[in-house]
């Protein structure tokens, strides 16, 4: 692979580009999905393609194919091609930087390798070993007619990466995540309702292999599911109001995504994703100064390899797709903004010599663009239960249901599978529908308390659509519950 | 160049033929896809990329049960496509179950679409004239541009082992513009199948004066607003009742608005929808994921609606047939209405803006999702230019406003129809053909002015 990659790297150099990557990659997938005990998906896919970029006079051509082993042709036709575009484009570019002045190695390129750690290698299990779980978790869904739909999804994929550039940086990398879910549906009493374990949309997924989805332990989670599903097609709507909010960290995880990890990112903040996705209420100009967020608010990002690989998450790895290696970094610390995400030319645009290495293909055949990468809100102290009895009365809050943010990431609204009243702090009987809504700001700096690190938790993103064309990214944030003050509810 | 007809069909015909499964189907899909993303900076992204991806689905039969799978590869490589026959194979014993399953469908007549030989030939010369052109116009205005010219073409062949065999190709060609100032943004683009059809000038024209007569918005309360739609706007709702309404599982599952509504009003009687691959303006495959020809479906009459959409397996469990709507099989999800029309009224737009007493024009709605199903109740915020109209006219430019509301509910005052129809966007990929639409109301329920 190696050799390829070095095919069209000097290739692309002997036809005048100052800086060449080239990407080999070969990934693999499946999917299972039991609906209404129903085998109704068993999916496998393997792609194996190359992607090359070549910066050019001051502008970046790219150009991807899928690829044969040995096949040398294609990978120097992609440098030509690649080196042709960014020729072509490079007249239109106002700011021409000069790539070598983009320092992305911190003093020497990237060589090596990482591989997500795998306990259970998931393509190496039979297929009836993965069956047979969520066999059982669909049928132990079922038992009441009141659920119309029931449903056990499995999915796994391993991105093997071979990098190079013509800066010297050689690296690969195997990435391999595996997920897992359940979902009831209760259409009843003239209601729909929805519940899920241990996400929402599919479940959720972890770097790692089957010993990761073995955990959620989705057959002992049926019975409930099934029957908060029915109980919320059964419950009142819930009230509006302002109201003081515990989310479970399943929801900071999505207010994280959103009201974070979008808002800073470097290409929005600078402009190039007003065509699509939008930009962001944080300027150039935010860094050590914008309080994001209350005293309670620490929010880091990182994409090295920890110790402890449950500190793991789906962006884990050792570089990004333009050779900078993984690093962990502030963005918001005690309620001050920190940094951005960037990528090697944004970075650039904003006086950094140094990228923070979010620049992210969803594969081959995708040109990288600033991705959130793994981003998590630091634990406090509380213990759970302790912070349900001190919040009194109020709402707590479980499971993504909806979700929408307007363009500049400023206001956002999002909707809970299940909600509890609680009175007197204890809960006193569930709601459906619970919406809220407010601003990024103003709903960090509500943030009275966050629970300890007995309760954090990363969850799995992979559908995070961004790019215009759009490219799905994978990303995890950690959370654990936190309370939030005064925050607007609406009517269900 | 994207696979042609004979290249496409024998591969697939020599999969099937390859194949010891009790039934097989082959799907081999190419596409070619040049575009240039741009900034102020210039561009931004852009890619010279192909693909092809060859599927197989096969079905064994083991003492009367049977398994199914799909299995795909990116290649035309026969070693590797011979390993995802294997893999198909592997994986569908592994599925073997008990209870019926419908046989592929045989063979069937379906007309082959084709791409336009101006976008297969587009290059990226011609792109990066429209980008700095666009550069020109909006720096020249002193706004900052953001946009995609994108030409795209994508050929499919099906074959099966019951006999079908079916081959299309399409294109798409696209530029658009957003244009920013400090306090507004315009939005404006063009799309076709045949690049030469796009209107470069007038789309950048369009995005600059919308971005220009949009600056220093008018902060408006929440409410309950009177609204006219223009298309973009009209399809971010529409397109929910594919995903969230029209499919024959959500029907049977009774989680679709269709739950005892189907033959009913439901909406004004202004509105009609239907799902047409061969419609002009929103045209698409004609054959679906199994290869059966796509049906035109009226999916909502002068208000009543009606549905839902089917593949073959819905179908033969309501008793009813295929409606060629069918996702590549086998998939968990639904069938889906993908090339949605709703039909014209006879009112131009500034028509439709002289009967609002007071009310928004609303060129785009962002990130729209939905709440409940039932009512299709959604969510979603304004986009680009919007104006507040006062008896018949525009007055100012407005922003900042979140809307939350049941799609049905507003549909059912239904007040006019624009008579133009256009091709538009409702958010990421997934597009439409709509008019303008006139609603007597449209719930706004915060504000995203922000701390």
């Amino acid at each position: 692979m190696e050799v390829l990659a070095r095919e069209a790297i000097e290739r692309g150099l002997a036809l005048g580009a100052s800086y060449v990557d080239a990407r080999v990659e070969r990934i693999a997938s499946e999917s299972l999905v039991v609906r209404n005990d129903r085998l109704t998906e068993v999916a496998a896919r393997e792609e194996f393609g190359l992607a090359v970029r070549a910066w050019v006079d001051g502008a970046f051509g790219f150009a991807a194919a899928p690829l044969a082993l040995e096949d040398a042709a294609t990978a120097r036709a992609l440098a030509e091609r690649a080196v042709r575009l960014g020729r072509i484009l490079a007249p239109a570019r106002a700011r021409r930087a000069d790539w070598s002045a983009l320092d992305p190695t911190k003093g020497e390129p990237a060589v090596g390798e990482y591989t997500t750690p795998v306990a259970i290698d998931p393509f190496a299990l039979s297929d009836a070993e993965k069956l047979e779980p969520l066999r059982a978790a669909c049928a132990a869904l079922g038992g009441d007619a009141g659920v119309t739909a029931r449903e056990a999804t499995f999915a796994c994929r391993s991105r093997r990466q071979w990098f190079a550039s013509s800066e010297g940086a050689a690296f690969h990398q195997e990435l391999v995540r595996t997920g897992a879910g359940i979902a009831a549906t209760a259409a009843c009493h003239g209601e729909v309702a929805v519940r899920s374990w241990p996400a929402s949309y599919g479940g959720d997924h972890q770097p790692g292999g089957f010993e990761r989805v073995q955990e959620f332990e989705l057959l002992q989670h049926a019975p409930r599911v099934r029957d908060e599903a029915l109980a919320l097609a059964a419950a009142p709507t819930c009230a509006a109001g302002t109201r003081d909010i515990v989310l479970s960290s399943n929801l900071v995880m999505l207010v994280i995504h959103e009201t974070v990890g979008h808002a800073t990112e470097l290409d929005r903040v600078l402009g190039a994703e007003a065509d699509l996705a939008g930009h962001s209420f944080a300027d150039v100009d935010a860094r050590g100064v914008l309080v994001y967020g209350s005293p309670w608010v620490s929010l880091h990002a990182d994409s090295r390899a920890a110790a402890d690989p449950r500190e793991h998450g789906l962006d884990t790895r050792g570089i990004d797709d333009e050779g900078v290696r993984a690093e962990r970094w502030s963005l918001v610390h005690a309620g001050r903004f920190v940094d951005f995400q960037s990528s090697r030319e944004t970075a650039h645009a904003l006086g950094s010599r140094a990228s923070h290495g979010c620049a992210r293909a969803q594969s081959w055949y995708h040109p990288p663009i600033v991705r959130i990468t793994n981003v998590s809100l630091a634990p406090g102290a509380w213990d759970f239960d302790e912070l349900v009895r001190d919040t009194g009365d109020g709402l707590l809050l479980d499971g993504v249901k909806t979700w929408s943010i307007d363009e500049a990431r400023r206001n956002f609204q999002f909707t809970a599978e299940l909600g509890w009243e609680l009175v007197g702090g204890t809960k006193r009987r569930l709601v459906r529908t619970p919406t809220f809504t407010g601003d990024t700001l103003g709903f960090w700096r509500s943030c009275d308390a966050v629970c300890s690190p007995a309760h954090f938790r990363m969850w799995g993103i992979t559908n995070c659509g961004k790019g215009n064309p759009v490219q799905d990214g994978e990303m995890s944030h950690g959370a654990a519950p936190a309370r939030f003050r005064g925050v607007r509810i609406l009517a269900g | 160049m994207t696979l042609d007809r004979d290249e496409a069909l024998a591969l697939a015909r020599e999969l099937v033929g390859m194949s010891p499964a009790a039934e097989t189907e082959v799907t081999v899909e190419s596409t070619v896809d040049r575009f240039v993303r741009y900034a102020q900076v210039g561009p931004t992204q852009a890619a010279d990329r192909e693909r092809v991806d060859v599927a197989i689905r096969v079905r064994v039969v083991r003492n009367g049960a049977c398994g199914e799978a799909r299995a795909e590869a990116s290649t035309l490589e026969r070693a590797t496509l011979r390993h995802t026959l294997a893999h198909a194979l592997e994986l569908a014993e592994a599925s073997v179950a008990p209870g019926a399953v419908v046989p592929f469908g045989g063979p069937v007549e379906v007309e082959e679409s084709a791409a336009a030989p101006n976008t297969l030939a587009h290059g990226f010369e011609a792109k990066a004239d429209a980008v700095q052109k666009a550069l020109a116009v909006a720096g020249a205005h002193g706004l900052e541009p953001a946009g995609l010219f994108q030409t795209l073409a994508t050929s499919r062949a099906l074959v099966n082992s019951a006999g079908r065999a079916v081959f299309g190709a399409t294109s798409r060609a696209s530029f658009s513009l957003v244009a920013s100032s400090e306090s507004s943004s315009g939005f404006a683009d063009t799309l076709d199948a045949d690049v030469a059809r796009l209107d470069v000038d007038g789309t950048i024209a369009r995005a600059v004066d919308d971005a220009l007569r949009s600056r220093n918005p008018r902060a408006l309360e929440p409410g309950s607003y009177e609204v006219v739609l223009a298309p973009h706007a009209a399809s971010a709702l529409l397109l929910f009742f594919a995903y969230e309404g029209f499919s024959a599982r959500a029907l049977a599952e009774r989680t679709s608005f269709l739950v005892d509504r189907v033959g009913t009003q439901v909406v004004g009687s202004d509105f009609t929808l239907v799902d047409d691959a061969r419609h002009p303006q929103n045209p698409g495959w004609l054959f679906d994921g199994e290869g059966t020809p796509r049906e035109r479906l009226v999916l909502f009459d002068r208000g009543r609606a009606l549905g839902p959409v089917s593949d073959r397996a819905h179908a033969s469990w309501t008793g009813g047939r295929s409606t060629g709507h069918a996702l590549p099989q086998p998939s968990a999800e639904g069938a889906l209405p993908q090339n949605l029309v709703v039909a014209p009224g006879t009112a131009s737009v500034d028509e439709l803006l002289r009967r609002v007493e007071r009310g928004l024009f609303v060129t785009h709605l962002h990130y729209v999702n939905p709440i409940e199903p039932h009512e299709l109740v959604l969510t979603g915020v304004l986009r680009h230019a919007a104006w507040l109209v006062e008896q018949g006219r525009i007055v100012a430019p407005v922003a900042g406003l979140r809307f939350t509301d049941g799609l049905l509910r507003a549909l059912g005052d239904l007040r006019g129809v624009g008579a133009r129809v256009e091709r538009a966007s409702g958010s990421f990929d997934a597009e439409m053909a709509t008019p303008a639409l006139h609603l007597g109301s449209l719930e706004f329920t915060s504000t995203t002015r922000g701390t």
